[in-house]
C-alpha cells in the first residue's frame, strides 16, 4: 500500500564521443509494484549541443506507483542512441540505475557501456555506423551473466530524481 | 632558482647590508648592495646582539667540508650551481662538544631574538663581503677537493670557468681513493646548514635523519637560521674583502651596471670524453665475462658432476635461459660469492623448474565463436533510419530483425476478363468444371463410400451372427445399431456424391456442345481446347446384376430402418393409448366423484380446474408399403447412378484445337484481339499497405494468362500484417487500372522457402467493362441466347499463382521474426507447438493451464519430448502433492509483502488514480484524489460500475421508445469505442503538434504591415478584426462569454385585431410550382389597407436564453425592428471542464425567441386614469432561432440573416407583407417566404476550436423528421463519421452529411437530377446540402430542416458551394464566386466545374457503399399513440413544476381542439392551415382570448421536447385566471421516424 513518486527529469549526457545524442529510457519493476499513473518508457528528443559537450534533453520523468513490497525497486534503464548527419540511429550506450530508496532529490550519474563485437564489427561500426546491440534489452537491467560480454565504455547520462515515500513506515521501513 | 633560496639569498644580503652600514670605513660595495640599499630605505642602527654572536657560530662550519666529501658525487655538483651561503673557513672549534640538537636549540633561539631586532637595529660591525660571487663558490666548491683554509685560499683566486671540472675529478678522485670515511660528528654549523638547504634527501648520518624531515617545510627556523650565517662568514672573510674591495668601490661607483654578470656565468657544457669515462668506470665496475666456465671451478675439487636426471631423478625442466645470460650469472657467482653454494651436483647453476605454465591460466579472451548465452547475445546492426514504431521502444523486449518472405509469384490466369469473347467464357467454364472433375476423380469420393458401405454391410453380417462373437449380446446388439445408423450416413452421403460426379459429367458435356454450336454459328474458333469423351465398356450383365442387388440391399435397408422406425411408432402409440385409457378411467372416476362433491361442497367445485388438458386419442401409425419405397429407391438410382450397361464416359480436355487466324475472322473478333494485344498486366505487392515492389509488366496472351515468373525477396522488418498483391492492367498507352486485390495469407513458421507450395489463390473484380467489339466485358449481362434470354453478368476474375514463404538464412536458419514480435492473431497458429508460446511461461507454473492446453493440444505422450511433460501433468491432475523442479524468481515475495494483492486492489484511492491515468470518461476530469483512502466515498465508483453492468442492458426510462433506447445505447457504445481508439491516438504527437515555428517575415509581410501603416485610423465602414484566440484549457467558470448581436429583423408577424372573429380571409392554398414561380404580384398587400399605418401593429423584443441564462434585448416596434443591441451571456462548460473535447461536446443550443410585447389596460376604473396608468404586459411568443453552442465554438462567430423558425400557426398573427418596401428588396425577398433575423454571435474570448417538389416536400420532410446529432457531439474533436444510409435510418441519428445523402438518394431514386452539396452555411457552418435540378431552375434543400430555397434566394442559409458530389463523379467549383447565388451550376462546363473523374482519370466504375435497397418498418401506430399520451403527460407536468408558485388549469376544451387539429397540421406539413384554423379556433373558444403556438420537432428523445417547450416561455404567463391548453400529436413514419407536434396555448377569458 505504499506509495512512491518519481518525479524527476533525465537531464542530459556527457562524455559521448559522439554528438547528436537522444536516449531511450524505461522503468522496471517487480511483480508487486504497480503503476497508478504516468508512463513506464519514453523516448527524448534529439539534442546536438552547440555550447560545451553535453547534451541536454531535460525530459521530465513522473511516475506514481503502488507496492507491496520492497522487492523490485524501480530501475531506471536507459538506451542513449546517437544520430549521425544522415539521420540513422546507432546505439551509444547502455545503462542502468537503481532509482534512489530514500526520499529527497538525488542527483544521479549513470555511466553508460556498449557491447564491443568483434573486430570487424567495431571495424564496421567506425566507417559504416550501426553496431552491435543487445539482442535482449532486458540484459541491461537483469543480472545475467554479463562477464561473458565484452564492452566499451559510453559516456555518462545525467539525472536528476526527486523521491516522495508514502507510508512505508507504516510497514517498518524507515525512510 | 628556487624561491626559497633566493629567499636565503635576500635574508642574507640584508645582513651583508647592515654589516656594510654599520660601516666601518671602506666597505666594499657589491652592486648587489647598491641595489638592495636603493630599493629598501636603510635600517636603524646595527645590532650589537649579532655581532656577539657571530664568534660563537662562525667556528662551526669546518666539520661540513669533511661530511661534504663523503658526499656522493651528484651532491656535490649539485651544490655548485646554487647560491649557497658560503661556508666560512672557520677553525673547527670543539664540535664534538655539543650534541647537534643543543646547538640548535641554542641557535634557533639566538636568531629568533635576533630577527626581532635586525627590523630596528644596523649591525654595528664591519661586515666581511660574502656572496656567490665566483670567488666564493669556488671556495665552496674546493671544500669537496681540499679541505683546509690555505688550499681554500689559493682557490679562490682560481679561474672560475675551471672550477667545476676540476671539482668533478676532484671528487671522483677521493671516491676511488679513499675508503669511505666513518661518519663523526657533524659541527653544529655542518649540521644546521645541511637541514637548511635545499638538498637532496639523502642523509648519510642518522643523527640527521630526524631532522632530515623538518628540511623542507619552510619555518622560521630556517629563516632565522639563515639570518646568522652571513655575520659569521663576514669575520672570517675580512681579508678577502678587502683584496677586492677596489673593484667593489668601483662598481659601487658606476651602480647596479654588473649586476646580471655578477650573478650569472656562463660555462660550457660538461662533458667528459668516452674514453676517460670508461677509463674512470674500469676502476668501478666489474663486467663478468661471456664465457663458459669450467666445470671443476664451479664444482668442488675432485668431484665429477652427477647427473640427476641420468639416474632416473625427476628434474622439471629448467626455465629457458640463453647460454651467455648462464655464462654471465656463473661467471658473476663465481667472483662474487666463492662458496659455491649456487651451484648444483652437476655443475650448473641450481635452478626450479620452469614455473611458468604451458598454458595460460587466466579464462581465455571471450571470441565470437563461443556460445553466448542467450540473452547476453549481440546483434551487428546497420545505423538506420530511425522508424517510429512503439514496438522498439525499451521495454518491449524484441528487437526488429533481419527476416525474409520470398513471395514467388508464377502466374496469373484469368477466369473471366472483359476481352473474352463468348467462346473464351465457355471455354473457361469448360476448364473450371474439367479441373473440378479431374479433383473429384482423384478423391474419387464415391467410390471410397461404397467401399465402406460394402465393409459396413458386412461387420454387420458378421455380427448378427453370434456364434462367431464372443461379447456377450448386448454390446453386439449396441455395436450393430452404431453400424446401421453409419450405413445410414454413408449411403446419404455416397448418394450425393454419385449424383454430383453425374451431375458434373453431365454440365460438361453440355457446355462441351453449347461451345461446340457456338464455334460453328459464329464461323471462328478462339480457344484451342477440345473436348474428347472415351468410353469405356463394361461388361452389361455383371454391371447389371450388381446395380440390382445394390438396389435389393438398399430396398432391404430401407425396410428395415422403417420396420424400426414402425416398431418406435407402436411402442409409442401403444404408451400414449394407455395413458389415454387410464386418463378417460380417472376421468370417470372424478365425475363420479364430483357429482358426490357437488352435493356436500358446492363452492370448491369451482376453484378446481382440470390441471392439463384432454389428451386425445393416439392413431396408430400407418405400416410402410414395400412398393412405394422401392419405386422412390429406383428413381433415386436412376438420377444418380449409371445405368447398368451404359458406358463409362471419361472425359479428356486437351488443348488440340486450332484457333482461326485473324485473317479469317470478322472484324468484331479482329478486334477484340487487337484489344487484348494492347493489354499488359502487371502486381504490386503490397506489403503492410506499402508497396514494396512490382512485377514487370507482362502483355496479355491470347489465353488469358500472363507468366510472371518473379521470386520477390522481402527483406521485412516489422510483422508482417499484410499480403496483398494487387493486379493492374494497362490498356495501350492509357493509364493503368486497379483491376483487383489479392491478400496472401501470412506463411505459418513452418514453412519456409522450398517448402511452400505454389497456391492458386482467386481474384475478382467489380469493375463494369463494356466494349464495343466481340469481347462480353465485365459486369455486364450478355446472353448466349439470340433472344437475349438467360443474361449472365460476369465479373473480371482469376486466380493468381504463387507461393510465400519464410527465407532460409545461410546457416540454415529460417528468417522469422520472433514470437514476441507476433500479436495474438498468429499465436493461435503456432499454440499447438509450444507450450510456452501458447500460454506463456507464467503459465508453466500453473499446472492447470498446462494441463488444459496439454489436453487442447493432444500431446503425443510417447514423444520423449514430452516425457516430463506429461509426467507433470499426471502427477497435477492426480491431485498429488507436487514439488517443483524450476526456480521461481522473487520467491520470497510472499513474505515481504507490506499487504496481499486482495488489499492493494481494494484500495480506493488507487483504482481512482489508475482509472483517471487510464482517462476513463467519469474520472478524466479529476484534477485532485483524495491522499486517503476513508476521504472517497464509495459512491464515486456507483456511476462507472453502473455504466459497466449496465453495458448491455438497454434501459428505456429516459427514452420511452425502445427503438430509440436500443439505439442511444448502440450509439453510446460506438462512441466509446471510437473514443478509446482515439485517445490511443491521442497520445501520438506529429512535430507540428508540439513545435509552433513563427515563420519567418518575408518581403511581403513587411510590406502587408507597411500597408497596414497607411489605413485609416477610423474606417468608414469598418470591419470586424479577428481577435487573438486563446486555448481554452486555462479558463474557468465564468472567463467565457457568448455575446449575440441583435441587428435586425424582417417580416415579423403582426397583430390581428381581435375584432376580426368573422373576418375570414380566405386564401387559396397555392400549389407546389406557384410557389417558386417568382412572381411578386401574388404577394400584393392585401391586408395592408385594413390598417391604419400609425398603429404599432407588433412591439417585438429578443430574448436570448442559453444555458437557462435569459437576456432581452429593449423593445422596438413594426414588423422590421432594428435593435442594434449586444446581449452578453456567461458560458458554463460542464463539469467546469475546460478542455476543448468538453467545449465541443457541449450540447447546449442558445435560443433567440422574438416575443411580442402586448401591453394591456388592466384599469378597470376610467375614472383613475387621470392618475395613474395601470398596464399588464404580456409577451406572445412569435418564433425562434436556435443555435447549437458547438456551431458558435467551431465557428468562432456567426454572422448573418436567419429565418426565424414560426409555427405554422400564429395564433392572433399575421404575416404583413405590405411593409416590405424598403431597399427594393421585394423582388427577391418574397421568393422567401417568412421572417429573417440579422444576428451576429461570438464568444468572448474567441476559443480555439478542436476541429461541421410535392413528392420530393415530402420525402425532404422525412428526411427532416430524423433527429439532428452532430458528429461533434458524438464523437467530441474527434473525427467525422459518415454512415451509410441504413446505418443512418437504423440510428436516426446523424448530422447534416447523413441527412443530405439519404435525401439525395431519395430524389435520385425518384429520377431527379440530384447532387450532394458540400459548402458552408450559416449556422451550421460547413455542411452538406442537396442540390436539385428542375426544369429551368436549380433548388436548394436544406435536409436537416426540410426547406428548399431557389437558387437565388437572397436568405438561402447556404453561403458558399465547395462542391458537387453526383452518383459518378464530384465537381470541383473553380469559379471566382461561391456564393449559391452567383454561381452557375451546370456541371457540364469545365471552366467552371473541375471533375474528379476525368480523362486522366477514368471513373473506374465504384460500387456504392451504399446498401442496394433500405428496408422499412413499419412504425407500431399503438406505440407511437402511447408514446404520445405519455409525453403529453410528461410536458404538462413539467409546464406545472415550471410554476411553481401559481395554479396551472388546463383548458380541456381547447386541449381536445387543438388535439384534433395537429393531425390536420401534419398532414398540410404546417403550411396555409392558419386561416382554417383560426377561425376554427374562434368559433369554439370565442370568449377566450389567447395565444398559442404548434412546435414541430423530430422526436429523438424527451429532454429536447422539453426543452423547447420551456424556452417558448408559455409558462411565464401569470395572468391569475389564465388557462392552458397543451397537445400532443406524435405522426409515425416508417423506419420508426416520428414527427412530433406539441401545440401549447394559453387562455385568458375575455371578461
Amino acid at each position: 500500500m505504499a506509495e512512491v513518486h518519481v518525479i524527476g527529469q533525465i537531464m542530459g549526457a556527457t562524455g559521448f564521443s559522439e554528438s547528436s545524442l537522444f536516449c531511450k529510457w524505461g522503468i522496471h519493476t517487480g511483480a508487486a509494484w504497480k503503476l497508478l499513473s504516468g508512463v513506464r518508457e519514453g523516448q527524448t528528443q534529439v539534442d546536438t549541443p552547440q555550447v560545451g559537450d553535453m547534451a541536454y534533453w531535460s525530459h521530465p520523468i513522473d511516475l506514481h506507483f503502488a507496492t507491496k513490497g520492497l522487492q523490485g525497486w524501480p530501475r531506471l534503464h536507459l538506451q542513449v542512441w546517437s544520430q549521425d548527419s544522415f539521420g540513422r540511429c546507432q546505439l551509444a550506450g547502455y545503462g542502468f540505475c537503481h532509482v534512489p530508496s530514500s526520499p529527497g532529490t538525488h542527483q544521479l550519474d549513470c555511466p553508460t557501456w556498449r557491447p564491443l563485437g568483434s573486430w570487424r564489427e567495431q571495424l564496421a561500426r567506425a566507417f559504416v555506423g550501426g553496431g552491435p546491440q543487445l539482442l535482449h534489452g532486458d540484459a541491461i537491467y537483469s543480472g545475467a551473466d554479463r562477464y561473458r560480454l565484452h564492452t566499451a565504455a559510453g559516456g555518462t547520462v545525467h539525472l536528476e530524481l526527486g523521491l516522495l515515500l508514502r507510508h512505508f513506515d507504516r510497514y517498518g521501513v524507515e525512510c | 632558482m628556487n624561491p626559497k633560496e633566493e629567499k636565503v639569498k635576500i635574508i642574507t644580503e640584508e645582513f651583508d647590508e647592515n654589516d656594510e652600514d654599520a660601516g666601518v670605513g671602506g666597505q666594499k660595495k657589491t652592486s648587489k648592495m647598491a641595489r638592495q640599499k636603493r630599493k629598501k630605505p636603510v635600517c636603524g642602527a646595527g645590532d650589537p646582539e649579532m655581532v656577539s654572536e657571530n664568534p660563537h657560530l662562525g667556528n662551526q662550519p669546518e666539520p661540513l667540508q669533511e661530511d661534504s666529501d663523503t658526499r656522493p658525487l651528484s651532491m656535490t655538483t649539485r651544490r655548485g650551481p646554487r647560491s649557497l651561503p658560503p661556508i666560512p673557513s672557520a677553525s673547527r672549534t670543539g664540535f664534538a662538544e655539543f650534541s647537534m640538537r643543543e646547538r640548535m636549540r641554542e641557535k634557533l633561539q639566538a636568531a629568533r631574538s635576533k630577527a626581532e631586532s635586525t627590523l630596528l637595529q644596523e649591525i654595528p660591525t664591519p661586515r666581511p663581503r660574502r656572496l656567490q660571487s665566483p670567488g666564493e663558490k669556488e671556495l665552496e666548491t674546493e671544500f669537496g677537493a681540499e679541505p683546509g683554509e690555505e688550499a681554500q685560499k689559493t682557490q679562490q683566486e682560481d679561474d672560475s670557468q675551471s672550477r667545476s671540472r676540476v671539482k668533478f675529478r676532484d671528487s671522483v678522485r677521493k671516491i676511488k681513493t679513499k675508503p669511505p670515511v666513518p661518519p663523526g660528528f657533524p659541527s653544529a654549523e655542518e649540521a644546521y646548514n645541511f637541514f637548511t638547504f635545499n638538498f637532496d634527501p639523502e642523509p648519510e648520518e642518522s643523527e640527521e635523519k630526524p631532522k632530515a624531515k623538518n628540511r623542507d617545510g619552510t619555518t622560521q627556523e630556517e629563516e632565522e637560521g639563515e639570518e646568522e650565517e652571513p655575520p659569521v662568514q663576514g669575520i672570517h672573510k675580512t681579508d678577502e674583502q678587502l683584496l677586492i674591495s677596489a673593484t667593489e668601490a668601483e662598481a659601487f661607483l658606476w651602480g647596479l651596471d654588473h649586476a646580471a654578470a655578477d650573478f650569472v656565468a656562463v660555462r660550457p657544457a660538461d662533458y667528459e670524453s668516452a674514453h676517460v669515462r670508461l677509463q674512470m668506470e674500469k676502476e668501478l665496475l666489474f663486467v663478468p665475462s661471456r664465457l663458459a666456465v669450467p666445470t671443476y671451478k664451479k664444482l668442488p675439487e675432485n668431484v665429477q658432476p652427477r647427473y640427476l636426471e641420468d639416474e632416473g631423478l625427476y628434474i622439471g625442466t629448467r626455465p629457458d635461459v640463453p647460454r651467455t645470460c648462464q655464462n654471465i650469472m656463473e661467471n658473476r657467482l663465481l667472483t662474487q660469492e666463492p662458496g659455491r653454494r649456487w651451484f648444483g651436483d652437476d655443475g650448473r647453476i641450481v635452478a626450479l623448474p620452469n614455473p611458468i605454465k604451458p598454458f595460460p591460466s587466466r579464462p581465455p579472451v571471450l571470441t565470437q565463436e563461443q556460445d553466448f548465452r542467450a540473452e547476453l547475445e549481440t546483434l551487428y546492426k546497420k545505423a538506420v533510419k530511425y522508424v517510429h514504431r512503439s514496438q522498439h521502444m525499451i521495454g518491449s523486449g524484441d528487437s526488429p530483425g533481419n527476416f525474409q518472405l520470398d513471395i514467388d509469384i508464377s502466374g496469373l490466369i484469368f477466369t473471366h476478363h472483359p476481352c473474352f469473347s463468348r467462346e473464351h467464357v465457355l471455354a473457361a467454364k469448360l476448364a473450371q468444371l474439367y479441373d473440378q472433375y479431374l479433383a473429384r476423380h482423384q478423391r474419387n469420393k464415391a467410390k471410397f463410400l461404397t467401399d465402406k458401405l460394402q465393409a459396413l454391410r458386412n461387420a454387420v453380417q458378421t455380427g448378427l451372427n453370434p456364434e462367431k462373437t464372443h461379447k456377450s449380446l448386448d454390446t453386439t446388439q449396441k455395436t450393430i445399431n452404431e453400424y446401421k445408423s453409419e450405413i445410414r450416413q454413408t449411403r446419404k452421403l455416397r448418394d450425393a456424391e454419385q449424383e454430383k460426379d453425374r451431375m458434373l459429367l453431365k454440365t460438361i458435356i453440355k457446355v462441351w456442345k453449347e461451345m461446340k454450336s457456338l464455334r460453328e454459328f459464329q464461323r471462328f474458333t478462339n480457344t484451342p481446347l477440345k473436348l474428347v469423351l472415351r468410353k469405356e465398356k463394361v461388361d452389361q450383365k455383371a454391371d447389371e446384376e450388381a446395380y440390382e442387388a445394390e438396389i435389393q440391399a438398399e430396398i432391404s435397408e430401407l425396410l428395415e430402418e422403417h420396420m424400426e422406425e414402425h416398431e418406435q411408432k407402436m411402442e409409442a402409440y401403444r404408451a400414449a393409448y394407455q395413458q389415454w385409457k387410464a386418463w378417460k378411467k380417472a376421468q370417470r372416476a372424478k365425475k363420479k366423484k364430483k357429482k358426490q362433491a357437488v352435493e356436500e361442497h358446492p363452492e370448491e367445485e369451482m376453484g378446481e380446474p382440470y390441471p392439463e388438458e384432454d389428451p386425445v386419442k393416439p392413431v396408430p401409425p400407418e405400416p410402410t408399403d414395400r412398393a412405394l419405397m422401392e419405386h422412390q429407391v429406383r428413381e433415386r438410382a436412376a438420377r444418380s447412378r449409371r445405368r447398368p450397361g451404359e458406358p463409362l464416359l471419361v472425359p479428356e480436355l486437351s488443348l488440340a484445337g486450332s484457333v482461326t487466324p485473324n485473317e479469317q475472322c470478322p472484324r468484331v473478333e479482329v478486334l477484340r484481339r487487337e484489344d487484348v494485344k494492347r493489354r499488359s498486366i502487371y502486381l504490386k505487392v503490397i506489403f503492410n499497405d506499402k508497396e514494396v515492389s512490382r512485377t514487370d509488366s507482362r502483355p496479355l496472351g491470347a489465353d488469358f494468362r500472363v507468366h510472371f515468373g518473379q521470386i520477390f525477396n522481402l527483406q521485412i522488418f516489422n510483422w508482417p500484417e499484410s499480403l496483398t498483391l494487387q493486379v493492374y492492367e494497362t490498356v495501350g498507352h492509357s493509364g493503368t487500372t486497379l483491376l483487383a486485390q489479392v491478400f496472401l495469407p501470412i506463411p505459418e513458421t513452418t514453412i519456409v522457402t522450398g517448402r511452400a507450395p505454389i497456391e492458386e489463390v482467386e481474384f475478382s473484380s467489380n469493375q463494369h467493362v463494356t466494349l464495343d467489339h466481340e469481347g462480353v466485358g465485365s459486369g455486364m449481362p450478355f446472353s448466349f441466347e439470340a433472344d437475349g434470354s438467360n443474361q449472365l453478368i460476369l465479373m473480371t476474375s482469376g486466380k493468381v499463382s504463387n507461393s510465400v514463404a519464410w527465407a532460409i538464412g545461410e546457416n540454415g536458419i529460417p528468417l522469422i521474426p520472433p514470437l514476441s514480435q507476433q500479436n495474438i492473431g498468429f499465436r493461435s497458429a503456432l499454440k499447438r507447438a509450444d507450450a510456452i508460446s501458447s500460454i506463456g511461461t507464467s503459465g508453466l507454473t500453473d499446472l492447470k493451464k498446462l494441463a488444459k492446453w496439454a489436453a487442447e493440444s493432444k500431446l503425443d505422450p510417447n514423444d520423449p519430448n514430452n516425457a516430463p511433460l506429461m509426467q507433470l501433468i499426471s502427477v497435477a491432475t492426480s491431485g498429488e502433492s507436487y514439488v517443483p523442479d524450476f526456480f521461481r524468481l522473487e520467491q520470497l515475495q510472499q513474505e515481504f509483502n507490506f499487504v496481499s494483492d486482495e488489499e492493494l486492489n481494494r484500495s480506493k484511492r488507487f483504482r481512482l488514480l489508475c482509472l483517471r491515468s487510464q482517462e476513463v470518461p467519469e474520472f478524466r476530469n479529476y484534477k485532485q484524489i483524495p491522499a486517503y483512502d476513508r476521504e472517497i466515498m464509495e459512491k464515486v465508483f456507483q456511476d462507472y460500475e453502473k455504466r459497466l453492468r449496465d453495458r448491455n442492458v438497454i434501459e428505456t426510462k429516459d427514452h420511452i421508445d425502445p427503438h430509440r433506447a436500443m439505439v442511444a445505447k448502440y450509439l453510446q457504445q460506438v462512441r466509446e469505442s471510437v473514443i478509446n481508439r482515439f485517445l490511443i491516438a491521442k497520445h501520438h504527437f506529429l512535430l507540428s503538434d508540439l513545435i509552433v515555428e513563427e515563420e519567418v517575415p518575408s518581403i511581403s509581410i513587411l510590406g502587408l504591415s507597411l500597408f497596414k501603416l497607411a489605413e485609416q485610423k477610423r474606417p468608414l465602414r469598418p470591419r470586424r478584426k479577428g481577435r487573438k484566440k486563446v486555448a481554452a484549457q486555462n479558463l474557468s467558470d465564468g472567463d467565457i462569454k457568448v455575446l449575440v448581436n441583435i441587428i435586425r429583423a424582417y417580416d415579423i408577424p403582426v397583430r390581428k385585431p381581435t375584432a376580426s372573429k368573422f373576418q375570414q380571409p380566405s386564401r387559396s392554398s397555392r400549389t407546389f410550382s406557384e410557389k417558386h414561380a417568382a412572381s411578386p404580384t401574388t404577394h400584393s398587400p392585401t391586408h395592408s389597407a385594413d390598417y391604419p399605418l400609425s398603429q404599432v401593429l407588433v412591439r417585438p423584443f429578443v430574448e436570448v436564453s442559453f444555458q437557462r441564462t435569459i437576456c432581452h434585448t429593449t423593445t422596438a416596434e413594426g414588423p422590421n425592428p432594428s435593435w442594434n443591441e449586444e446581449l452578453e451571456l456567461p458560458f458554463r462548460a460542464p463539469n467546469g471542464d475546460y478542455s476543448t473535447s468538453s467545449l465541443q461536446s457541449v450540447k447546449d443550443d442558445v435560443f433567440i425567441n422574438i416575443f411580442d410585447e402586448v401591453l394591456y389596460d388592466v384599469l378597470e376604473d376610467d375614472r383613475e386614469r387621470g392618475s395613474g396608468i395601470h398596464t399588464r404586459i404580456e409577451r406572445h411568443w412569435l418564433g425562434c432561432v436556435k443555435i447549437p453552442f458547438s456551431t458558435i465554438y467551431f465557428q468562432a462567430k456567426i454572422d448573418g440573416t436567419f429565418k426565424i423558425d414560426i409555427p405554422p400557426v400564429l395564433l392572433g398573427y399575421s404575416k404583413e407583407r405590405s411593409m416590405i418596401i424598403e431597399r427594393g428588396f421585394d423582388s427577391v425577398r418574397s421568393l422567401s417566404e417568412g421572417s429573417y433575423i440579422t444576428l451576429f454571435i461570438t464568444m468572448e474570448p474567441q476559443l480555439v476550436p478542436g476541429e461541421s417538389v410535392r413528392e420530393k416536400e415530402l420525402v425532404a420532410r422525412y428526411v427532416s423528421l430524423i433527429p439532428f446529432l452532430p458528429d461533434t457531439v458524438s464523437f467530441a474533436g474527434i473525427c467525422d463519421l459518415w454512415s451509410t444510409s441504413d446505418q443512418f435510418l437504423d440510428l436516426l441519428a446523424g448530422d447534416e452529411e447523413e441527412h443530405a445523402v439519404l435525401l439525395c438518394n431519395y430524389f435520385l431514386s425518384l429520377g431527379k437530377k440530384a447532387w450532394l452539396v458540400m459548402g458552408s452555411a450559416i449556422p451550421e457552418g460547413p455542411t452538406a446540402y442537396v442540390l436539385t435540378r428542375e426544369q429551368s431552375h436549380y433548388l436548394i434543400w436544406n435536409p436537416c430542416s426540410g426547406h428548399f430555397y431557389g437558387q437565388f434566394d437572397t436568405f438561402c442559409p447556404l453561403k458558399s458551394v465547395g462542391c458537387l458530389i453526383g452518383p459518378d463523379n464530384i465537381w470541383f467549383n473553380i469559379q471566382r464566386h461561391d456564393s449559391p447565388l452567383r454561381i452557375n451550376f451546370d456541371v457540364t462546363k469545365p471552366k467552371l466545374w473541375k471533375p474528379f473523374f476525368s480523362r486522366s482519370l477514368l471513373y473506374p466504375g465504384l460500387s456504392s457503399v451504399q446498401p442496394e435497397e433500405l428496408i422499412y418498418q413499419r412504425t407500431d401506430k399503438a406505440a407511437a399513440a402511447e408514446l404520445q399520451d405519455r409525453i403529453e403527460k410528461i410536458l404538462k407536468e413539467k409546464i406545472m413544476d415550471w410554476r411553481p408558485r401559481h395554479l396551472t388549469r388546463w383548458n380541456r376544451y381547447c386541449t381536445s381542439a387543438l388535439r384534433h387539429f395537429l393531425p390536420l397540421l401534419e398532414r398540410s406539413r404546417g403550411e396555409d392551415v392558419e386561416d382554417d384554423h383560426r377561425g376554427e379556433l374562434l368559433k369554439q373558444l370565442g370568449d377566450y382570448r389567447f395565444s398559442g403556438f404548434p412546435l414541430h420537432m423530430p422526436y429523438s428523445e424527451l429532454k429536447p421536447l422539453i426543452e423547447a417547450v420551456y424556452s417558448t416561455g408559455v409558462h411565464n404567463i401569470d395572468v391569475p385566471n389564465v388557462e392552458f391548453a397543451l397537445a400532443v400529436y406524435i405522426h409515425p413514419y416508417p423506419k420508426n421516424v416520428l414527427s412530433v407536434w406539441i401545440y401549447v396555448a394559453s387562455l385568458i377569458r375575455n371578461r
